[in-house]
This record gives C-alpha cells, structure tokens and sequence, in this order.
C-alpha cells in the first residue's frame, strides 16, 4: 500500500481532512503522516514534510497532497532534502477531495500513479453535481469487447450513490481482477471505472436511477455479482 | 581590496544580515501585514537569529558546508514560503560553491546566480511579480555587468545591492502575481513586497561585509 502524507498550514485543518477521508474506508488504511504548522502556527516547513516523507519509506511511494501555494513550495523543497529516495509525487488535487480519493484508492491496492491520478481528477466529481448541462458528465474509454458480465440494478439509496458507498464499491472491485464499470443508465453518465470513487461519484447517481454492472475478466460473473448485491442491499446503509 | 571572500567574510555578511533583519524587523512586518499575513519580520528574525546561534556553534568547515547549513537552518526555522526560498537560495549556493574556505570573484557570481535561479525554479516568479526576484534578479544581473567589465569585487557586491534596493523599490506600484500577496489583486500595488525587502538587506549585508576589507 502507498503511503500519504498531508501537508496543511493548519494542523487541526489536516487532522480533520484525515479524519474525513478515513470515514470512507473500513479494516486496513493506508499509513499517513501530517506536517502542518510552522513555529507553533499557521505554515508549512519543508524540512517536517521531508522527514514525514522518510517516515514512510517501507511504503511502495507516498503522495503528498497540500492546501494553499506555499505548501507545494515546501514540498517540492523536501522532496530534494529528504534522505530517503523511493517514489514521491505531490499532488495537485484540491486538499480535502484529494485526500478523501486518495485514502480510498490507496485503500484498494491502487499503485501510486493511480492513486495521484484520482487525487488529481478529485474535483471532477463536484463539477459534475454543480454544473448543468452536457458536457457536465465525464466519459471514460470504454473497452469495445463484449463484457463477459453484467447486470443492472435499481439504486435503492434515499441518499444517492455518495462518497461512503462509492468508497465501499471501490473496495469491493478492488478484491477481483476483472475490470469492472458502471454506467447510469438512466442519467446518461458514464461507463465509469468502480475502482475510482471520483469516477463513481460523476456518475451523480441518485436514488431510483438504474445503474448498468459490466465486467471483463476472468472473475467477470462474480465480481458483477458482489456488485449487484450491494446495490440490492443498499450498500449495508439501510437497517 | 580583497579580490576573494574568505568564508570568515561569509559568516560576518551572515550575521550583519541577522542584525540588520532584527532592527528592520518592525518594518519587515509592517511591510506584511499590509499585503500579507504580517509576520515576515518575526519569522526572519526567528531565522537568522537560529543562523547565527549554529555560526557560532561551528565556525570550522568550508563554504559549501556553511552555505548548506544556513539553508537548512532558515528552512526549518522561518517556516512557510520566507523559509523554502530562503533556504534554496542557501542550498543551490552551497551546491555551486567550492569546498574551499574562500571564493573569488567568479566563484561567488556563481554561487549568487545559481543561489537566485534556485528561487526562481521553486516559486515559479519572474521579475515583475512583485516577489523577492525582484530584488534578487537584478542584483546578480549588475554583478555580473560590473564584474565583466573588469571592476573589483567590493565594488561590483556595491552595484549588486544598489539594483536589488532599486529593484525592491520597483515593487511598490507593482500587482502581487504569486504568494500570498496574489490573493489581494489589485489591492497589492502601493505597498512594497517585504520579500523584496528582506532580499535587499541580505544584499546590503554582503555589500557591507565585503566593504570592511574582510579577505
């Protein structure tokens, strides 16, 4: 699993950002480390980010998210003062978008660039439920083979499909090889990847909409079926 | 008149450069909170006064390993943007530096020069942004003029902090375009960058110390 480290001019800031982020995932987490403040206050000090990079070394790379300007500064600073050499991105996604995507993706095995990528592409997901219109959706490539799965199901949640079950989704997807994608059907978005919380969440799926399951892979049929059943079931969010 | 610095030069530009951020310091601040966050005075007093306590901590070794420990000193002890940039510039001069306990002339336009584009690659500003660049750019600029024109060093450091007062002072009609600053639009012009500032004393600071004839 990578490792993630939160660099904030606030502490309390990226206490609560991880706090968040980590309400999405359930069992393991990916390990993170915060270095926010400078000199008892608000800023950011490279040499603390550098050593919350070190820190993390027997991760398979660390991406660093960030808050306002000066932070990036400092990062980009500590990634030349660090003592360690392994892989280290920082990322431009917004803080607490990125933060939430990346816990969760980090979450599911993703490699670290998978991992910036969703961070990077973290306010796609706003855009789409704030800006009307077409063009609002975001397509992915879709793979022209026949899927050897698939499914569609009625979503159940009063809530839509938000961040907790979009997170739980990616999860699940994350325990079978098959490439797996969904599409509402009934909005007109996607295919989108389930194994990318932003891309789920574009999807803007709310409750009655028909959500299309489609795999490819050699586990296609059972990972279509996990799928199903936590949309039948609500995503274990209705008692 | 001394055609090299010795790094015993070096260490008393550094500590004239604290002295003169610690008197200035109210000023530094003021400048700061007028498009800033009002702390640039503090955080640079807090930083050069951690500089000079590691100076006269250490007074061995030679230029490269000085100019590295400035750098990570002021990096961990000015905190936010001051801190990164103070400490690159410190960091890229101590990389372009010889080990040696003395730097000549060319040496020393060296180190500056790559002192300055250190800053310029970390905070992306150019001149005109009304950064500490501004201050920075032209004086390596004047530097390296009045030293290819074949004048002596004290007074090609002179010209360097003569264009990096002029260049501070350029910054006052000027539009904050990166840092803090930014976020104020045009509410920034009228105000002089207090980077810019603090760049001119470090420039003054050498000027001075060279002056004293400290080969």
């Amino acid at each position: 699993m990578i490792g993630i480290v939160l660099v904030s001019h606030s502490e309390a800031l990226a206490n609560a950002a991880m706090e968040l982020a980590l309400q999405m995932v359930h069992g393991a987490r990916p390990p993170i480390r915060i270095a926010a403040g400078a000199a008892g206050g608000f800023g950011t000090d490279a040499t603390a980010i550098a050593s919350a990079i070190d820190d993390l070394a027997t991760t398979e790379g660390v991406l660093v998210i960030t808050d306002l300007g000066s932070a990036i500064l400092s990062s980009s600073l500590a990634l030349e003062i660090r003592s360690s050499t392994y892989q280290a991105l920082i990322s431009d996604g917004p803080f607490v978008e990125a933060t939430t995507a990346a816990v969760v993706s980090a979450t599911a095995g993703s490699s670290l660039t998978d991992v910036a990528a969703e961070a990077s592409n973290a306010l796609s997901a706003k855009k789409t439920q704030t800006v009307t219109g077409a063009g609002a959706s975001v397509a992915e490539d879709t793979n022209p083979d026949n899927p050897a799965a698939s499914a569609e199901e009625r979503l159940i949640n009063p809530m839509g499909l938000h961040t907790r079950p979009a997170a739980l989704l990616v999860q699940t997807a994350g325990e079978f090889s098959a490439d797996i994608e969904l599409t509402n059907t009934t909005a007109g978005r996607g295919p989108v990847s389930a194994s990318s919380v932003i891309g789920l969440l574009s999807l803007a799926a709310s409750q009655n909409d028909q959500l299309r399951i489609d795999a490819n892979g050699p586990d296609a049929s059972r990972a279509v079926n996990a799928v199903k059943q936590l949309v039948l079931q609500g995503f274990g969010e209705l008692s | 008149m001394p055609e090299t610095l010795t790094i015993n030069a070096l260490q008393q530009w550094l500590h004239r450069f604290a002295s003169e951020i610690t008197r200035q310091a109210d000023w530094l601040t003021e400048l700061d909170s007028a498009i800033g966050d009002a702390d640039h005075g503090t955080n640079m007093v807090r930083g050069t006064a951690a500089v000079v306590t590691k100076l006269d901590g250490r007074m061995t070794g030679t230029v490269q390993e000085l100019l590295k420990a400035v750098g990570m000193t002021m990096v961990s002890t000015v905190g936010g943007a001051s801190g990164s940039l103070y400490g690159t510039f410190f960091i890229e001069m101590a990389r372009n530096s010889p080990a040696d306990v003395r730097l000549n002339g060319s040496e020393l336009e060296n180190a500056l020069h790559a002192g300055v584009n250190g800053v310029i690659a970390r905070g992306h500003a150019t001149v005109g942004d009304k950064t500490m660049i501004d201050a920075l750019e032209p004086a390596v600029t004047a530097l390296s003029r009045s030293l290819a024109d074949g004048r002596q060093l004290q007074c090609s450091i002179a010209a360097a902090a003569a264009a990096a007062t002029t260049g501070r002072d350029s910054t006052k009609p000027l539009v904050a375009r990166k840092g803090r600053a930014s976020y104020l639009g045009e509410r920034s012009a009228g105000h002089i960058d207090p980077g810019a500032a603090s760049a001119a004393i470090l420039l003054a600071a050498l000027a001075a110390s060279i002056g004293e004839g400290t080969a």
